[in-house]
């Protein structure tokens, strides 16, 4: 070991001497030879270099050779020597690797193309200093890329191996895509050394070749497959196919060619066939949604991503599908008629889509508003839809969830919110809903009061206080009431005694779907209760009015009836006031009773029949004995009654499906409902326009209701004829389309 | 120390110098020499003959080897002193030196 012992410092310390620089002493080459004699050497070393015979050489000498050689000016000299000596080697391996037969040839190149490596690099070291510095300041091509460039030219483009190697290739690459096992190490060697020689050689000597014959490969085979395929398997074909093409990048192709193979088996066996798949017969993307073929969709959704348009094609179909299924299930006269199951329909269709876009379509946004605006498209074609909507709604709150938990009923719920997003009459919506939360609220019959608030939240959080203002007004009504009768029994219970219990719900007149009936002809005992209450309630409010909407109550009764047999007996309060007739009475015909209370004819006729003509709640007895009830029909107190049941349910007021005209009557309302609002939103936009053409207004319009509603432009145009009428707007004096605000 | 972990230099006058290869590695040609593949006679005895390369110079030489493990980077990160053992150590031989040289 050496170690640095001496410091510096104490050389300063010696003596010093004189220094004398001289010049720096070129060594001079005397032989004229020399150039000749050291070229020989360093040849000499190359052929042994080549012939794997390098050991017997010293790195040393044939460095310092090739350094003085460039020292001395003969750098020329020993690069064309080595240009000379690498072609002249190359050739004969060129030579060869042209003679190897058959399918030694790839291994034959292979095993030349390492050794030149091998050689290149041993050539570079002995030859560095020419590399540093001959080579830069003479703009020539460095050893190492020399080497390459040598063996591209004379290996790889001699005229018998350019052809034979790219036929090679291909030949194995055809042969592993018709499922044999190839040398893929071997594939991988030589593809490497095609990317070493530089990527033009990889792409004009491989690449595009390969692209080409892919291309040609993937035509015949999906035409083929196109013909003897169903869509599912095709598309299995497909994505196994674009698989193997990604393997085969990953194990022995430039990382950069992947995009394009891809992109050719996508054309080739997508892009060409898309419309042919997606409405293959049986098979398609229709026949595939029919039947719930998640994977096949994803499939599909995967495969067609690929390709421009893809998506689009197979969105359109789906979208034109459930169109067409939800417009059958719309227009369907069959299902009219159960409002509920109508609407549990469109729920399980929007279910099973719902499912489908999560499941295969990668939950893509595109295909969410495509289902959305195919739903919001049939929903409304149907004018009843919104009524049904709110009888389901009714029908699920009322009869209840049966044996689901509270989450489930959020759930239902939410899913119906979504159903009453889609409608574009929500106000009337808000109509039927308003009429059938009054039945449920005032026969008691809702189930649970948290899921009802729950739903009104939604609403509310949809379309705003504005919407669901009268719906809460009615669940305070009903809560405030509880607290009266409790004030009331609290107050008068002793003096009431054993007379009928008498539960009143007071309404606020405009909160609830009240139609103005003249109040019947109450008995005589529930006249005084209600007498009571009257002065009660008045006595604690002051300036309000009472009127009793008998139309709208419910009453039990206890009845013995003939062998003494006691039933409590669940009825409207019409029903009651005709029951108590018969307290005094054996008979009375329609006519004595409807003079004895008052109830209108079309109403008692009505609940006659529910009274005298249900099998096993027939309490009455009528002659003669029909369905239809007429005037002079005379009714008896049916002694005969019997029920397994202590408590009868009477006539039940069930919320049903409108009857045509009932039907025709609501739409009327809404009309005249629609009106001022139409009129208040032209006036809120012409406060501030000012001035505005009739299009215009139109447009603004449509944009301010439709959170509600769909207005109809000719509605518009009457409201505005309306309000000019009534001097709220003018028309301008020369643009007679031009309308103005009159403050 | 082993013999693989070492090499021998020899000068033009013949004398031998036995260094660690990791610090006759330190140039870039000898490195060259040591790794090349194919393995030259040099690689394949583990010594390098230098005909044109003195005594004194190759001394210095391999002095500058173990000066350039152990100092060069912090001397070209601190270009002016280096504290080791208590002695201020720089390498480029003195101008001294170099005039000495025949």
């Amino acid at each position: 070991m050496i170690y640095v012992s001496d410091s510096p410092g104490k050389m300063s310390t010696q003596k010093k001497r004189a220094f004398q620089i001289e010049a720096f002493k070129h060594r001079v080459v005397v032989d004229p030879k020399y150039a000749e004699k050291t070229w020989k050497v360093l040849e000499h070393a190359i052929h042994e270099i080549y012939n794997h015979n390098a050991s017997g050489l010293s790195f040393e000498e044939l460095y310092r050779n090739a350094y003085n050689m460039v020292l001395h000016k003969f750098g020329e000299k020993l690069y064309t020597g080595l240009v000379t000596t690498m072609t002249a080697h190359l050739k004969e391996i060129s030579q060869s690797i042209e003679s190897a037969q058959g399918e030694i040839f790839l291994d034959e190149l292979n095993r030349k193309w390492v050794d030149h490596n091998k050689a290149l690099q041993m050539i570079r070291d002995i030859l560095m200093y020419m590399d540093r510095t001959f080579i830069p300041s003479n703009h020539k091509t460095p050893v190492h890329e020399l080497g390459l460039n040598l063996w591209r030219d004379v290996v790889i483009h001699s005229s018998k191996t350019q052809a034979r190697l790219l036929d090679t290739l291909l030949e194995l690459v055809l042969r592993e895509r018709n499922g044999e096992v190839i040398n893929r190490g071997l594939m991988r060697n030589i593809i490497k050394m095609l990317m070493d020689l530089g990527l033009p050689v990889y792409q004009h000597d491989f690449e595009k070749h390969f692209l080409d014959v892919s291309a040609n490969f993937y035509c015949c085979e999906s035409q083929k497959f196109i013909e003897t395929c169903d869509c599912g398997d095709y598309l299995k074909k497909a994505e196994r196919r674009l698989n193997e093409e990604l393997e085969r990048v990953s194990h022995y192709l430039d990382p950069r060619s992947e995009s394009k193979i891809t992109n050719v088996v996508e054309k080739e066996m997508i892009e060409s066939h898309m419309h042919t798949l997606v409405h293959m017969e049986n098979s398609g993307l229709v026949s595939m949604l029919v039947d719930d073929k998640y994977e096949d969709l994803q499939r599909m959704y995967n495969l067609f991503r690929r390709v421009p348009a893809g998506l689009t094609i197979v969105k359109e179909v789906m979208t034109s599908f459930i169109r067409d299924t939800g417009k059958q299930l719309i227009m369907d006269p069959e299902r009219l008629r159960d409002p509920v199951d109508f609407v549990q329909r469109l729920l399980d269709l929007k279910d099973k889509y719902d499912k489908v876009i999560t499941m295969s379509f990668n939950n893509d946004k595109t295909f969410q508003n495509a289902l959305n605006s195919s739903f919001e498209y049939f929903i409304n074609l149907n004018a009843r839809s919104p009524e049904f909507i709110s009888l389901f709604v009714d029908d699920k709150l009322r009869r209840g969830l049966k044996g689901v938990g509270e989450e489930d009923v959020e759930i239902v719920l939410d899913k119906v919110m979504m159903l009453f997003r889609y409608l574009q009459e929500k106000d009337v919506f808000e109509k039927y809903y308003k009429q059938h939360l009054a039945k449920r609220l005032l026969s008691g019959k809702t189930i649970s009061d948290d899921a009802e608030r729950s739903l009104i939240v939604k609403l509310k959080t949809e379309c705003g206080y504005q919407f669901t203002s009268k719906l809460e007004g009615m669940f305070t009504d009903m809560k405030t009431s509880h607290d009266t009768m409790q004030g009331f029994y609290a107050g008068q219970g002793t003096e009431l005694g054993d007379g009928p219990t008498l539960s009143v719900q007071v309404l606020t007149t405009g909160s609830w779907p009240t139609q103005p009936s003249p109040p019947c002809n109450l008995p005589q005992e529930i006249l005084g209760v209600c007498d009571k209450f009257r002065t009660y309630y008045l006595g604690t409010h002051n300036g309000r009015r009472l009127s009793w909407q008998t139309n709208m109550g419910t009453a039990d009764l206890k009845a013995t009836f003939g062998k003494g047999q006691k039933h409590e007996l669940n009825v409207s309060t019409y029903q009651m006031c005709v029951l108590m007739l018969f307290n005094n009475v054996e008979q009375l015909t329609c006519k004595e009773i409807e003079q004895a209370t008052a109830i209108p004819m079309s109403d008692l006729r009505r609940c006659l029949q529910s009274l005298a003509c249900v099998k096993g709640k027939n309490v009455l007895r009528k002659e003669p004995m029909s369905k239809d009830i007429a005037e002079d029909d005379a009714f008896f107190f049916n002694d005969k009654f019997t029920s397994k049941f202590f408590k009868v349910k009477i006539g039940t007021v069930v919320a049903q499906r409108e009857s045509e005209p009932e039907n025709l009557e609501t739409r009327q309302r809404v009309e005249e409902d629609r009106k001022p609002q139409i009129e208040a939103a032209i006036v809120r936009i012409m406060k501030s326009r000012r001035t505005l053409d009739h299009n215009n207004i139109v447009a603004e319009v449509t944009k301010q209701l439709q959170s509600r509603f769909l207005p109809n432009p000719v509605v518009i145009k009457k409201r505005i004829e309306s309000l000019i009428e009534r001097e709220f707007l003018e028309r301008d004096k020369v643009d007679r389309k031009l309308y103005r605000y009159l403050a | 120390m082993k013999k693989e972990d070492t090499v021998k230099l020899i000068s033009a006058e013949g004398f031998e110098f036995v260094v660690d290869k990791e610090a006759a590695m330190v140039s870039q040609t000898i490195h060259n020499m040591l790794t090349s593949p194919g393995s030259f006679s040099e690689r394949q005895h583990g010594e390098v003959t230098f005909p044109e390369i003195s005594t004194t110079i190759l001394e210095k030489i391999c002095q500058y080897f173990y000066w350039h493990l152990q100092f060069a980077r912090l001397y070209w990160e601190q270009p002016i002193t280096l504290t080791c053992n208590s002695d201020v150590i720089e390498f480029p031989p003195t101008t001294e030196w170099v005039m000495g040289l025949p």
